[in-house]
Formats: C-alpha cells, structure tokens, sequence
C-alpha cells in the first residue's frame, strides 16, 4: 500500500513537472522578445559558473595527460597523448562534468532564488499586478541556461585540452610533441563528436535547468521548502545527468 | 446594516472555500462599497488573506461567487483576469518588492509591462506616486536598504502606480512602530480619497482599523459575524465580536486547543498504564 502511495506521488510529480517544462516552452517567444532579460540572465547564470569550470577543466585535462601518458609511453605510443585527451573530454567529461559544476554552481542557485521570490510572495505580487511570473521569471532564465551550457561546457573542453590542461602536462611538462599533440587531434576528431558533445550539452542543459526551476518554483514557500529545493536540484540533476550521458552515449557511439 | 442601496464594487455571495478537510469559508456574503474603505477584521487564520487571493482570482472558491465590476472573477479567461488584474492593486503583508530592482523600478514595474509610456512619462509617474507616500529620496535605494514600514509604503506606490479601481491591503500595520502605523494609517485614507479608490483593509489592528474605515466586517470560523458601520461593531453585543474587540483571552474562541483528552486522564494516563 505504501509503495502504490510512493509510486503515484512520483508519478504526479512527474506529471507536474513535464507540464511545467511544456509552459516553460510555451513562454520562450515571450522571452526572446525580452532579450534584454535574457542577457542579464546569461550573464549571472555564465559567469557564476565560468570560473569554476574553467578551473575543473583545466585540472581534468591535465589529470587526463597524466594518466593517458603512462599508458601510452608503455607502448611508445605517448604522441598520441592529444587525441586521448580530447577524445575524454569531448566526448564525454566536457558535457557531463559542466553540467555536474552548473547543477552545483548555477542550479542550486537558481532554485534558491526562484524559491525565495516565491516565499516572499514576490511571486504572487507579479500575478496580482497581471504579469505572468512564467514569462517574465522564469523563461528568460531558462533560455539564459539553454545556451550558457553548451558555452560553458565549450570552455571546459578547450580549458582541458588545449589552453591549459592536457597541453600543459602533456606538451610542456612530459615533452610530447607540440606538432603530434595538435595533429593528432585534428586528424582523431571528427565533426560530429564536436556536434554531439554540443548536442549532450544542451540537452544536459535543458534538464538542470528545468530541474531547477521547477523545484524553486515548486518550493514549499518557507526556509526549509527553500533549504529542500537547493538539494534536490543538485542531486536530482546530477544524477539526471548521469543517466542521459549513458543513454544519449549508448545512442550516439556506437 | 449592510451597505446597502450603495454602488457595490466587490460582490462576494455564499462563498465556500476549503484547504482540504479544513473549512475557511463556509458561505460568506460580503459587499465591498466603491468609493470607500471597507475593513475586514478577525482572529488569526481565519482566512482574511484567503478572502484577497479569491477576489484576486488567485485561488478558487469551491462554490459561490466574486463579482468585481459586475463580472465573476472565477469565470474568467486568464487574459480577461490579468485584464481585470490591472485594476486592482494588492498590498502584501512584507510588501513582496521585487529585491533586485530598486524603489524606483520596483514602482515602475507595473508601469513598463502594461503602459506602454515613453521612459520620460513613467518616471515622472514613478516619482509623482513615490513622492505621494514620501520617498522620492529613497528612488534609488534597494529594498533590502528600506526599513519594512518603508517597503510598504513603495509597495503601495507600485499598487496604485496604474491607477486601479480596488486596492486591498494585506495587514498593512503587522509588526509597525506606532509612528510609521500612523503614516500609513493616513495613506490608506488619504489615498482612497485623492485617488477615487475603493480599498479593502484587512487586519486585526482593531482600533486602528475602525478609525479609518467606513464599512467593517468581522469574521471568524469560515461565517460573517457581524457587518456595519465602525460604530456599530463597536457597540456589537456578539460575545465573539466582543471577545475579539476587547482581547479577552478566554470565551467563544477557547483559550485551550481542542483535544478529546480530559487533562487529568492525560497527565494521569502514563502512571496508570
């Protein structure tokens, strides 16, 4: 009896919050004409994160080399150490590690915020004064997220790859090649892992920040609802993003 | 006495309203008068608020009806209630200021989404209704550098910023030192006045409120207990109005919680088990 009454409130919640997303979706021409929100959304939701994913990138990719090299020089193999990397963060860490980094960075705070106008009834104030919170709120701050993802997640896999990380290690620390690094690279990577990292990226994007939203603007409107709605943005996204990496991999790889 | 023969601008009748199991309004019939000031007053969670969310359109009552203006507000397409929503202005209890805009954007808000002025007219209009509640000088503060009675104040620029019809007030005097009670005391009044508005006024400041109305209604236990004129509440012979005008700890509305337990069985009760 008890596991019926927790499968259906999953199942409501579920429901609720696909259509939130369908309102949110709805609301996106209403923020394209407001472009001027939608800027200074992308602008505190990047740049929150920005540092912090330009760091993690710039350490992942020289852990990569790290890693990559000891097993490449093994087999004489280290002037393949670029496209090793850039397979690794490309592929994979780029997306999923800049999502992780925006669920912690951007989406807890966009939760906490959207919860506190809700608890301090700035919310409601909007509706009473005939403005819909959803286009006015919420949708520019979800377009801001759809496209600072895959920018973010960008700037990780350049950080990783080429500006700091795994040339660092790999070309000026262990002395790999500069030329065999690069050409590796170019002639290793193919267009569509690019378009499909950008691809993992947006669609991660457009989960953590509908996650997010929906649990701040679901948020029980006191300390705690607020406290509840910032953790369970980060550990409903983050494992949200989990699961879609493996799905979208098994679909686009093979 | 109900405000009868007047010109009714907020027609509630037999409203219904429950949370779940618990009833807030168990068939109400209020009349809000234009042009005046109408109190409605009564214990704590007895759903004054409520009341304001279902003229608002805000929620919806389980039966009954609100009329604003002739019109039923809960049969209304979302656009006609945003419509409608344009004359009416809501005060809420801690103002509900937008916090990363400042005084002055916070009144100019309503203004730019729904007016259409050009950038020169909004802020004269903006300076014009700050300088109405006294903080012209505070145009450029954000609302976390305003005391509350302040950010009242600036809610209520913003509330009558389009120039409404209605304008209802959410506990205006909660938790205000008696000076900024009395600005805004005068300003409910002098609004009303200077502006042609009709405002609804709910609180439990009961002397506070008598003094500046001219209609009061009190409620409790989801019913209308008593309707009418300040002077007539006051005189009310209800021994619930009375109760709640004079604070008596103790009398219909019971000093104790409801329980089934008889308190000597309950303190009791553990030693015979």
């Amino acid at each position: 009896m008890k596991l019926v009454g927790i499968v259906s409130e999953f199942l409501r919640g579920l429901g609720e919050a696909t259509l939130f997303l369908f309102t949110m979706i709805a609301a996106l021409p209403a923020a394209l004409l407001r472009p001027r929100l939608v800027v200074q959304q992308i602008y505190s939701i990047g740049m929150l994160s920005l540092i912090i994913v330009a760091i993690s990138g710039s350490f992942i990719g020289a852990v990569l080399a790290l890693q990559g090299y000891r097993t490449l020089a093994q087999f004489g193999a280290s002037s393949a150490l670029g496209v090793v990397v850039a397979f690794g963060v490309i592929r994979e860490l780029g997306p999923v590690v800049t999502a992780l980094l925006f669920a912690g960075r951007a989406g807890s705070s966009l939760a906490a915020e959207i919860g506190l106008m809700k608890a301090t009834d700035q919310l409601s104030g909007m509706e009473m004064m005939a403005v819909d919170p959803i286009k006015r709120v919420i949708a520019p701050r979800f377009l801001a997220g759809l496209i600072a993802m895959p920018l973010l997640a960008s700037i990780f896999s350049l950080m990783a790859i080429g500006v700091a990380g795994g040339h660092l290690v790999g070309v000026v620390m262990l002395g790999v090649d500069d030329g065999s690094y690069w050409s590796q690279i170019h002639s290793g990577l193919h267009p569509h892992d690019i378009i499909e990292s950008l691809i993992k990226s947006m669609v991660f994007g457009v989960a953590v920040n509908w996650i997010a939203l929906y649990q701040g603007y679901h948020a029980a409107p006191n300390s705690e609802g607020v406290a509840r709605a910032t953790t369970s943005t980060v550990v409903v996204s983050s494992l949200v993003v989990l699961a879609l990496d493996f799905i979208l991999t098994a679909f686009m790889f093979r | 006495m109900t405000p009868t023969g007047q010109d009714i601008l907020v027609r509630v009748r037999d409203l219904r309203f429950a949370f779940g199991p618990r009833v807030i309004y168990d068939g109400v019939d209020i009349d809000i008068p234009r042009g005046k000031v109408t109190a409605i007053m009564g214990p704590s969670g007895t759903g004054k608020t409520t009341l304001l969310r279902l003229i608002g359109g805000q929620w919806r009552p389980q039966a009954g009806s609100v009329q604003f203006d002739g019109a039923d507000v809960h049969k209304q397409s979302r656009a006609q209630l945003f419509e409608m929503r344009k004359r009416m202005g809501m005060l809420f209890q801690n103002g509900a200021l937008l916090t990363d805009l400042t005084v002055f954007e916070n009144v100019a808000f309503p203004l730019r989404e729904h007016s259409g002025l050009p950038e020169s007219m909004i802020r004269d209009v903006v300076l014009m209704k700050l300088e109405a509640v006294g903080l012209r000088g505070a145009a450029a503060l954000y609302p976390e550098q305003i005391s509350g009675g302040m950010a009242r104040r600036v809610a209520l620029a913003r509330a009558v910023a389009l120039e409404p019809a209605l304008v209802m007030y959410d506990e205006p005097f909660t938790g205000q030192d008696p000076i900024s009670m009395g600005v805004l005391m005068r300003l409910v009044r002098t609004l009303n006045e200077a502006l042609g508005l009709t405002s609804i006024l709910v609180s439990h400041d009961v002397e506070e409120v008598l003094s500046i109305s001219d209609y009061a209604y009190v409620v409790a236990g989801g019913k209308v207990l008593e309707r009418g004129t300040p002077e007539a509440i006051r005189t009310s012979q209800s021994p619930m109005v009375r109760q709640f005008l004079d604070g008596k700890p103790d009398g219909p509305v019971a000093f104790n919680y409801k329980t089934s337990r008889d308190y000597a069985t309950d303190l009791l009760g553990g030693a015979a088990a």
